[in-house]
């Protein structure tokens, strides 16, 4: 199908990608050069404070537990989010007017609208009465995975949306006649075809979450400084710190190599395999 | 399209290996006492941490803050239920005893408020230390780059006359407002501890006029402020002594100066306070009165690069911390003082003169 | 009889609606939909004097967001929220006409290949977003090659910066959102349907119009996902403009956190935040009108 978009064309789209590409890295490496610092009082280049980073286990547990946070919401955001596009987008009545019908929208816009610091202060208080009358939920991991997943479902939602519209509608009818039941539909025909969809919509879901300071620092209970909630303190009090920088650039390295990795792996896996007789 | 799913299940269960991997968050037992301290990252050395855990065989969480403002904003929500030790700076005191969020401590529990120096004992924004405990204090001063800014004169004009720095981008706290208007009034004769109404909208004005300049390089904290200072982003800014010292003894910044304008300027502290419903009080407690012990001082400031408010720990203090920088000289000391506190309708319109000056 | 079938189908059909959509409305409503209801409530209460929120009820929180303070009447929030509209617009716009040749870019390597390109549009916001524009301030700094060129033009007094300007903070808008515009497109071009393009190349002579006419509107959906990904999000960002802009220009979403934060002011902050849910949702239901008339006969936007 690419072959439909003419070479000079083809050049024109690469020669503007490229370019994108090397901007949206010029900062890291910014951030690689200065995480190469001079030891104190020393001059030159220097990898000391990935020695200091590699001592702070402060850090480590923070990243772990952002890890946690991030993958563990994502997850259940990324289900109920594209529950919500396809059943919105299936099932809904088409171009109905009025308030009712448009209700469901306006509710998924609520979380993106919300400022960052009302949504996380109307959480803290929430919970902090949830807790106070039923002794559930204590402010920690658990009401910050919470508060993750209400901000990344209307991401996923409006992703699969946007991939669901406009597909043919015959296509369902058809695989409706196929396995007659709805649920088997479902798993063998939607989510095949919006599969792209629900990967870049757990993507955002980490993307979110990983950079999240605001609603995390008030949804968090004690000790559960998650790795933003720890950058931001210590920017606050120490300034952007060579180890910061270090931490950044260990982050971006070790996905980058796992992901360019794994693209030679499963290449060379492809090609051996498309050479064996079938 | 099986093809985008692949690689994020790798990264996912590298991810998850990873996390695994690192162990499982410690969790405190439910059979062990816990302090829980809201604080400033890096703020307190682990081994000081650890000498308290031994001490009162209690475990410590620590959870990390950004600036007070936020911290007050948690506590207001409800977050005053949750931590047992609170580290806000002077200024704040009053707003959070006033809002019914701090405690009155009892001092019999803390036998070492005797070895804070006597101003420390009974300060302006806390009368007899009734609800907070100082933990470190500093100066607030210029900071500027003398190879753009040749000679200045020792005085808020560095910020506030354009003549003295036509050229070079230079920044302004943002902040509550309180050392900036404090500065503009100080810069304009009416003292640094202004409190007429017309002077801070003389103030707020002079700082509005400022905000135009095209130099002016926008609203920027003292620490984020001395990064761009180090960098070579800006040439003056208003900067805290222990910042500076710190990037004095790892030789980051030798190349700039630092002075207390002569119209006067502030010394604040940075307190321990213990919120009105803390699930701990008696460990908190405990804890404040291990932090005024006088070696534990001395290894927190030796740490921190701030000065100690505790006479008894001044003779283990090392290194930096025996200069003028940080221990100023008496002459010096003329130029330094507390921020009054503002309290009730005065808080109320200060806010409002801000507010218009940020907009 | 047929009838009774119509009314069962619907039945049906609202049944399956609310078995997907349910669970997802419901975690919204519950976790965030009641709990701000009870914050934004405090946009009719009397501020104390450290801005918490005590009886009589009033309105004057919303005589503050019309303007109105202690010192008289300005235009100030009038000019914030014209101010962030306009940064949000730009930003937005920047981003849409960089992720079309991108995502087609990407669309047109070899397939194995896709995922990753994806995923290194993605992978910058992995980092702190802090960290992140900092390095944009050194790049826009006075030292900085850019700004150099800048400087040559006469477009910033020597020994000052690019940043901090209204130029920086919509480069930095502009970067942040970027992978919020790029995902949702990539995910509804994936899918495109060539043969439309096919026949298509016999009707339009130009190129531009082949993709008006073929590509575009079958890429709306994510296009118009992408633009409520980056220019909400953007109209109420507050740390971009706090670190690229200095904070000189004030932006709606710090105008807010300043009345939670350093000048507390609870109640004015509730109003305005209802304020800008109304103006915003307002604005979301304009939109989706426009898109219908757009789109056609299906629903391009939830």
């Amino acid at each position: 199908m690419s072959k439909m978009v003419p070479r000079g064309v083809r050049n024109v789209l690469a020669g503007i990608s490229w370019p994108v590409y090397i901007l949206l890295y010029t900062p890291l490496a910014l951030v690689a050069f200065y995480s190469l610092a001079p030891a104190p009082n020393t001059t030159g280049h220097s990898v000391y404070a990935y020695g200091v980073l590699f001592h702070d286990s402060t850090v480590f547990v923070a990243l772990q537990r952002s890890l946690v946070l991030a993958l563990g919401s994502a997850t259940v955001s990324t289900i109920l989010g594209t529950l919500l596009g396809y059943g919105l987008c299936r099932f809904r009545v088409a171009n109905a007017r009025g308030l009712a019908a448009n209700l469901p929208s306006l509710i998924i816009y609520t979380p993106i609208i919300m400022p960052s610091l009302v949504f996380g202060i109307s959480e803290l208080i929430f919970f902090n009465f949830i807790h106070s009358e039923t002794g559930i939920l204590s402010a920690g991991l658990m009401t910050m995975v919470i508060a993750h997943i209400t901000f990344q479902v209307p991401y996923v939602a409006l992703t699969v949306f946007a991939r669901l519209a406009g597909l043919d509608p015959n296509l369902f009818e058809a695989s409706h006649d196929l396995y007659a039941n709805g649920i088997k539909s479902f798993f063998y025909l939607t989510v095949p075809v919006v599969q792209p969809a629900i990967i870049g919509g757990f993507l955002l879901g980490i993307t979110l979450s990983i950079d999240d300071f605001t609603i995390s620092f008030f949804t968090a209970g004690p000790g559960s400084v998650t790795l933003p909630i720890y950058i931001y303190s210590a920017v606050a009090r120490k300034g952007i710190s060579p180890e910061i920088n270090a931490l950044g650039t260990l982050m971006i390295t070790t996905v980058m190599v796992l992901a360019i990795a794994h693209f030679f792996i499963t290449r060379s896996r492809d090609r051996r395999a498309s050479l064996l007789p079938t | 399209m099986r093809v985008l799913s692949s690689p994020l299940k790798f990264i996912t269960a590298a991810a998850v290996v990873a996390a695994v991997g690192f162990g499982a968050p410690r969790s405190a037992q439910a059979d062990v006492p816990t302090l829980n301290l809201f604080i400033w990252s890096s703020y307190i050395t682990e081994s000081i941490i650890d000498g308290f855990e031994l001490q009162c065989g209690c475990k410590v969480v620590e959870t990390d803050y950004q600036s007070n403002a936020e911290m007050a904003a948690k506590l207001k929500a409800g977050g005053d239920s949750q931590y047992d030790v609170v580290v806000p700076s002077s200024y704040y005191v009053p707003e959070l005893a006033d809002e019914g969020l701090l405690q009155p401590l009892d001092h019999s529990q803390i036998p070492n408020l005797k070895n804070l120096f006597p101003k420390f004992q009974n300060p302006d924004y806390d009368l007899n230390d009734k609800y907070s405990v100082p933990y470190q204090w500093g100066t607030t001063g210029i900071v500027y780059d003398p190879a753009k800014i040749k000679n200045p004169p020792e005085s808020w004009s560095i910020l506030y006359d354009p003549k003295v720095n036509p050229n070079y981008p230079f920044v302004i706290p943002k902040g509550e407002g309180r050392d900036q208007i404090a500065s503009a009034c100080a810069y304009l004769g009416y003292g640094f501890n202004c409190s007429e109404q017309s002077q801070w909208i003389a103030a707020a004005k002079l700082i509005v006029e400022t905000k135009k300049r095209a130099n002016f390089a926008g609203f920027v904290d003292e620490t984020p402020a001395r990064d761009q200072m180090k960098s070579g982003l800006i040439a003056v800014s208003t900067a805290y002594n222990g910042d500076i010292a710190s990037c004095y003894a790892d030789g980051s910044c030798k190349n700039l100066k630092f002075f207390l304008p002569k119209e006067g300027t502030e010394i604040w502290v940075d307190t321990m306070a213990i919120p009105a419903h803390a699930p701990h009080p008696d460990l908190a407690l405990q804890f404040i009165n291990f932090i005024l012990n006088a070696h534990v001082g001395a290894d927190l400031s030796n740490f921190n690069q701030y000065a100690s408010p505790n006479q008894a720990s001044q003779q283990y203090l090392t290194g930096i911390l025996n200069t003028e920088l940080i221990t100023p000289t008496d002459d010096d000391n003329k130029r330094l003082q507390f921020l009054k506190p503002l309290q009730g309708a005065q808080y109320k319109l200060f806010n409002q003169i801000w507010t218009s000056v940020l907009q | 009889m047929a009838r009774t079938a119509a009314q069962g189908e619907a039945r049906a059909r609202n049944f399956r609606l609310w078995l997907t959509a349910g669970p997802g409305l419901f975690w919204i409503v519950l976790f965030l939909l009641i709990p701000s209801l009870v914050l934004l409530g405090i946009g009719f209460f009397t501020s104390n004097d450290y801005g918490s929120p005590v009886l009589p009820l009033t309105l004057t929180p919303f005589s503050q967001v019309a303007g109105n303070s202690l010192l008289g009447w300005d235009d100030g929030n009038i000019v914030i929220i014209l101010r962030s509209l306009e940064q949000a617009g730009i930003a937005t716009v920047v981003s849409a006409l960089l992720s079309y040749p991108i995502v087609f870019f990407i669309m047109t390597r070899e397939a194995s290949l896709r995922p990753l390109l994806l995923l290194l549009i993605i992978l910058p916001s992995w980092t702190n977003q802090v960290v992140r524009t900092y390095a944009w301030l050194e790049l826009l700094g006075p030292n900085a090659p850019l700004t150099a060129v800048a400087h040559a033009l006469g477009i910033v007094p020597p020994d000052l910066g690019i940043a901090p300007g209204a130029f920086a903070v919509t480069t930095g808008l502009a970067y942040n959102y970027l992978p919020y515009m790029i995902v949702p497109l990539y995910a509804s071009a994936e899918r495109l349907d060539w043969t439309l393009v096919e026949a298509g190349r016999d009707l339009y002579a130009s190129g531009a119009r082949l993709f008006w006419h073929t590509v575009f509107p079958q890429t709306l959906p994510g296009l118009l996902s992408g633009v409520i990904f980056v220019a909400i999000p953007a109209f109420g960002d507050y740390v971009v403009p706090q670190l690229l802009g200095g904070d000189k220009a004030l932006m709606i979403g710090s105008l807010i956190a300043n009345q939670f934060t350093e000048t507390p002011d609870w109640p004015y902050g509730a109003a305005l935040t209802i304020i800008m849910l109304v103006f915003t949702g307002a604005g979301l239901v304009g939109f989706r009108i426009l898109t219908r008339k757009l789109g056609g006969a299906g629903e391009a936007t939830i």
